[in-house]
């Protein structure tokens, strides 16, 4: 019951704060909103972290939500990381802030369903409405090219969506499952025939490489980033909503295994391209929020070739790194804001020096950079290590690849730094205000915490893993070789 | 092995906790504090650490086994099973009290020397944290938690090389370590992920015990061995990523001392004296890490001759012996490579503290050929950088002579490497030697002795330093002198270091030859220190330098003073074209890719017309669109799925 409710309760909340009248209740009303589900994602264990009503009997569809899983763990992460984000959009968006936060707490309430729904059709329509917020965001709020950005962004979702629409509508027919609840199809949907698994498999993971994104379906999220509002709050919302590994780890690859198998060594070569090419990319970029964009596209494909490792260790760690993103390439777009409010641009060449003015925002920063490149102890490193590892044990050619990635992304990071905050500054920086210490403070807890006391996370991350691993190779005895090339 | 916290061995493992503490207090309130008590609190901290490892110290005499603690579940996934665990033994204890015990005298030394930094704080929670990676790095009982430490030092050294970030010099020198110790550590991850794939683990004390069952000289072993070793080369300097040492003497003098010459780049060797068992499996894999020592040793000697920065000559002496302590680790003389590194922090350290001190002195002064006769002004500085000087040339007695006579002969009785050319190495770390002996003469020289070449505005204020700053050098320029009886000659004389060490690394057979021959190779040792400070007084006090201004000003003296030409090389041959493909890459993805996929979507006029309807209220549309698609879902699911 706690589960749905973590779902129903931030919806709450985006639908009144439009109506409240005075502007001194609506930061804290969405503040309040986002702390409530994240208290709620706490006490979501055990029988109380999932729920299973009949909701369309005819269409075999439940609403079915469980925080007990991987998904939980995002969940919970997510609404962390989106309550520093509504702190600081409250004070940051000037025009009709209580808008904007309904927007961030719809995001936040569509991400809880597509992280907790255990029914397909469930996620489907979650994965859909949560479209809605980001393209609400940009185009509402985004700088002067955002009409371009929001069309070029709608139109990859589209033909994202109708290729995920169509394997959802073929998967449980062709397979004959009983209804569209994970466990139903899982009971069903593996014993397709490799061919019609890997045609289905293709439509989820073209949709879910989109969602990624990996290379060469990327460059929406270029301009979505650079068009955003200056706050930055809404490019954190962009970055949780990056659930397009989710996707392959919780749905695609345990129904269809044998269509993960056929496709894994093009998502292995196009998960390590993205991440050396956009780590490049990413050095030489003069544009705080475009540099910013390419780097975490780098992630992206370094979680790309943790899960097309299909390996335990692999499929675990592009998990935690999934996890790990959202706090540390989120938390750098609310720096951005920061920066933003402290230099009025983007253009890297305004900045300099800040560390002179402002060494407690330099300090903070480097915690947060540094840890989004896989500095180890801080957040991403147990996910990338995993991720590279389990590449390197399935497919040694791409995991060198991707390594690789990880020298021009420390590059990418002392040079930012150095751009940012060393040398001779123009001006004297302003220095951390209350404001921003309150946003950083669970932006730098969690960064520490992900990165020095990963395991439990990694314990439910591989526990799925090994289920759907275990039940592909229960269904399909024939078929599980590759599949469990994982297990040891 | 397996320890609890009643066995006062195990206190050990608070002592990085003391210095991240200490970092900690500093880093969040140190700037609130009056001077000097960033310094003081900085200190207590290492000191602690020191206090705890002193104690482990003496709770290892006379027992085997160290001491092992697991502290929390790390990375428990496809049966790796990592955790947070430290190993407190012969081989970890060295390194601790080097860390700690060096590193305190540096933090005192601190104290005066930063005095009037306005981000003293800074500094000090920057060292503390430097400690608390430092000794990470060497408790870890995995090589994922080595790692941390690994990287954790790299990041600390990175922001203290760039302490002083207005000067863009020095930001760069920073950005240039970090970049280059990151291309290491690629080695070190796809090595520790081949150990992965081949032992199922990777606990250094299950990954050694394995690699024992191997066979000798199998080919994985040679991989993983040349993977960690590339490792090793970015984090103590080796050829072919030594480049990056000489440019961090950006960052404040102890910090060179410390990081850059007693601790840091010495954890290269530590990482594969962790691994001795699985390098004493690999003989190619130890011929080449030998080799990688031998030509940096030979490479750095030859650039330090050119040098005109007091503290670059320091640091190619660094890379230098670094390089003969690679060559020791290489040939399986694991014992004089880890001795040397012990007997390498006094005397470097002391060096690089006296090379402040005269720049504390002089104002900022750098430059060798500005200075001169400052030892008859600072008595202290100038007779401790001499003990400094002679330990480091091989002079008999002193602890550089014994550390070095061991690799030397190390290397002519190596049986690992024999078939690699071991008489080789040894000619040429022979003649390293006594390059060494005659480049450190004339650092003395030009700093210490000989007419002053000062400016009269400097020579005036020229004073010795206070006590804060000479108590670490009189305590140094001791242990230079006199810690080589630790480890002396083992062939005639007991050796306790060795002893000591002996239960946490390889034994490695070694060649036996008679007595004479033995006693001939420590002769040769002496013959060719005493022949470079020979040459030394010749040139640079008989000759007035005359001889040596002609050949620095020729094409080879330039070269010499460049480095070899590593930099320019670099930067045509990797940075360059790096950076050109980046660039490339930035534009083919805008101006191919996206406007590329652009122009096909719009151009078709179907979904041309699409955006042109959208473009007025597309996310209204974008609702309707999703509720037909939504509608399509039940309809069709309804049609063709049925009823079970």
């Amino acid at each position: 019951m706690i589960a749905a409710l973590m779902v129903l309760l931030p919806l709450a909340v985006a639908l009144a704060l439009p109506w409240a009248k005075r502007p001194a209740v609506h930061r804290p009303l969405a503040v309040l909103g986002v702390a409530a589900t994240l208290a709620l994602g706490v006490f979501a264990t055990g029988g109380a972290g999932s729920l299973e009503i009949a909701w369309v009997p005819a269409l075999g569809t439940w609403f079915a939500v469980d925080a007990t899983g991987a998904g939980g763990v995002l969940a919970r992460i997510a609404a962390a990381v989106m309550l520093p984000t509504v702190l600081w959009a409250g004070a940051r968006v000037d025009d009709r802030p209580q808008v904007f936060l309904a927007w961030l707490l719809a995001t936040l309430a569509g991400l809880v369903g597509i992280f907790l729904a255990r029914d397909l059709v469930l996620f489907y329509v979650f994965w859909e409405l949560t479209l809605l917020p980001a393209l609400a965001m940009l185009a509402g709020w985004g700088l002067t090219h955002r009409r371009a950005a929001t069309i070029k962004y709608l139109l990859y979702a589209v033909a994202g969506s109708f290729a995920m629409l169509l394997s959802v509508l073929a998967v449980r027919p062709l397979s004959g499952a009983e209804g569209y609840r994970f466990d139903q199809l899982l009971a069903a949907a593996p014993l397709l025939d490799p061919l019609t698994q890997t045609w289905i498999f293709a439509g989820f993971a073209f949709a879910f490489a989109i969602k990624l994104p990996i290379f060469p379906l990327h460059v929406w999220l270029i301009d979505v980033h650079e068009q955003n509002h200056p706050s930055g709050a809404a490019d954190v919302a962009g970055t949780l909503y990056k659930v397009g590994g989710f996707g392959l780890f919780a749905w695609a690859m345990p129904l269809l295994p044998e269509g993960a198998n056929a496709l894994a060594p093009l998502g292995l070569a196009l998960g390590a391209f993205t991440a050396i090419y956009a780590a490049m990319i990413a050095t030489r970029h003069a544009n705080l929020k475009r540099a910013l964009a390419y780097a975490s596209l780098s992630h992206m494909g370094i979680v790309a070739v943790g899960l097309f490792s299909l390996h335990l260790a692999g499929q675990a760690g592009s998990m935690a790194l999934l996890a790990a993103q959202m706090v540390t390439t989120g938390g750098m777009f609310l720096v951005s804001g920061m920066l933003h409010d402290r230099r009025g641009t983007f253009e890297l060449e305004a900045f300099g020096g800040l560390a002179r003015g402002a060494p407690a925002l330099a300090a903070a920063t480097l915690v947060v950079l540094f840890a989004s490149v896989g500095v180890p102890g801080l957040a991403n490193f147990p996910g990338e290590f995993l991720s590279l590892l389990g590449a390197f044990q399935s497919a040694p050619a791409a995991a060198v690849v991707a390594v690789l990635a990880s020298i021009a992304l420390g590059a990418f990071a002392v040079g930012l730094y150095q751009r940012l905050f060393q040398g001779e500054a123009r001006e004297k920086a302003r220095e951390i205000k209350p404001l921003e210490v309150a946003v950083f403070a669970p932006i730098v807890a969690l960064t520490l915490w992900l990165g020095v006391a990963p395991a439990a996370n990694l314990t439910v991350f591989e526990r799925e893993a090994v289920a759907a691993h275990a039940a592909a190779a229960a269904v399909a005895p024939p078929a599980d070789a590759q599949a469990s090339g994982g297990e040891r | 092995m397996n320890g609890t916290w009643s066995d006062p061995v195990a206190w050990a493992t608070l002592a990085p906790l003391f210095a991240l503490a200490g970092a900690l207090a500093n880093g969040l309130f140190g700037r609130r504090w009056p001077e000097p008590l960033p310094g003081i609190v900085a200190g207590v901290a290492v000191a602690a650490a020191f206090a705890v490892s002193a104690i482990a110290f003496v709770g290892l005499i006379g027992r085997d086994a160290g001491v092992a603690l697991t502290l929390w579940s790390f990375l428990p996934v496809a049966g790796l099973d990592v955790s947070v665990g430290v190993v407190v033994d012969a081989l970890s204890t060295t390194f601790l009290l080097v860390i700690t015990g060096v590193g305190l005298l540096i933090h005192v030394y601190s104290v005066d020397y930063m005095r009037d930094d306005e981000d003293n704080a800074r500094y000090f929670a920057l060292l503390n944290l430097f400690v608390a990676s430092m000794l990470v790095l060497v408790l870890a009982d995995s090589l994922v938690l080595l790692f941390v430490g690994w990287e954790g030092v790299g990041v600390c050294s990175y922001l203290l090389i760039g302490f002083w970030f207005r000067k863009k010099a020095n930001a760069d020198a920073g950005r240039k370590a970090f970049i280059v110790n990151r291309i290491g550590d690629a080695g070190f991850v796809l090595a520790s992920f081949l150990v992965a794939a081949t032992f199922g683990t990777l606990t250094i004390a299950e990954v050694n015990a394995q690699a024992g069952t191997f066979a000798f000289g199998a080919g994985v072993l040679t991989t993983i061995g040349l993977l960690y070793l590339v490792a090793a080369t970015g984090k103590s300097a080796q050829f072919p990523l030594h480049v990056w040492l000489p440019d961090a003497m950006a960052g404040p003098t102890p910090v060179s001392a410390l990081i850059h010459a007693a601790t840091m780049v010495t954890a290269g060797i530590y990482l594969i004296a962790r691994l001795s068992p699985l390098y004493a499996q690999a003989p190619a894999a130890s011929a080449v890490v030998a080799w990688v020592g031998v030509l940096t040793a030979l490479i750095a000697a030859i650039a330090a001759l050119a040098q005109t920065d007091i503290k670059r000559i320091l640091a190619y002496s660094t890379i230098s012996q670094l390089g003969f302590m690679f060559v020791a680790i290489g040939v399986g003389a694991y014992a004089a490579a880890v001795f040397h590194v012990f007997t390498h922090a006094f005397f470097k350290a002391l060096l690089f503290l006296a090379a402040g001190s005269v720049i504390h002195a002089l104002h900022g002064e750098q430059d060798v050929r500005r200075m001169g006769g400052l030892g008859r002004r600072m008595k202290l500085t100038g007779t401790t950088a001499l003990i400094g000087t002679l330990a480091i040339s091989g002079v008999p007695l002193l602890s550089g002579f014994f550390s070095k006579e061991a690799i030397l002969g190390g290397t002519w009785n190596s049986t690992l490497v024999e078939d690699y050319g071991s008489r080789v190495l040894f000619v040429l770390l022979l003649a390293t030697a006594g390059l060494t002996a005659f480049y450190m003469f004339r650092w003395y020289h030009r700093v210490f002795a000989g007419p002053s070449r000062l400016t009269k505005d400097a020579a005036a204020k020229v004073h010795e330093s206070s006590s804060l700053m000479t108590v670490p050098l009189v305590l140094l320029a001791a242990f230079a002198a006199l810690a080589g009886f630790l480890g002396l000659p083992s062939f005639a004389f007991p050796n306790w270091f060795k002893g000591w060490l002996a239960p946490a690394l390889a034994q490695v057979p070694t060649l036996h030859p008679p007595l004479w021959v033995e006693w001939l190779l420590v002769l040769a040792s002496i013959v060719v220190a005493a022949a470079g400070l020979f040459a030394g007084w010749w040139i640079y006090e008989r000759g007035k330098g005359a001889i040596a201004a002609k050949a620095g000003g020729g094409a080879l003296g330039r070269f010499a003073e460049g480095g070899l030409g590593f930099d320019a090389a670099y930067r045509a041959a990797v940075v360059g074209p790096a950076e050109g493909v980046a660039g490339g890459l930035a534009i083919a993805d805008r101006d191919l890719l996206d406007r590329g996929i652009a122009a096909g979507v719009t151009g078709s006029s179907l979904i041309g017309r699409a955006v042109a309807a959208w473009q007025s209220g597309y996310v209204r549309l974008y609702a309707l669109a999703m509720f037909l698609g939504l509608a399509a879902l039940a309809v069709v699911a309804a049609v063709v799925g049925g009823r079970p």
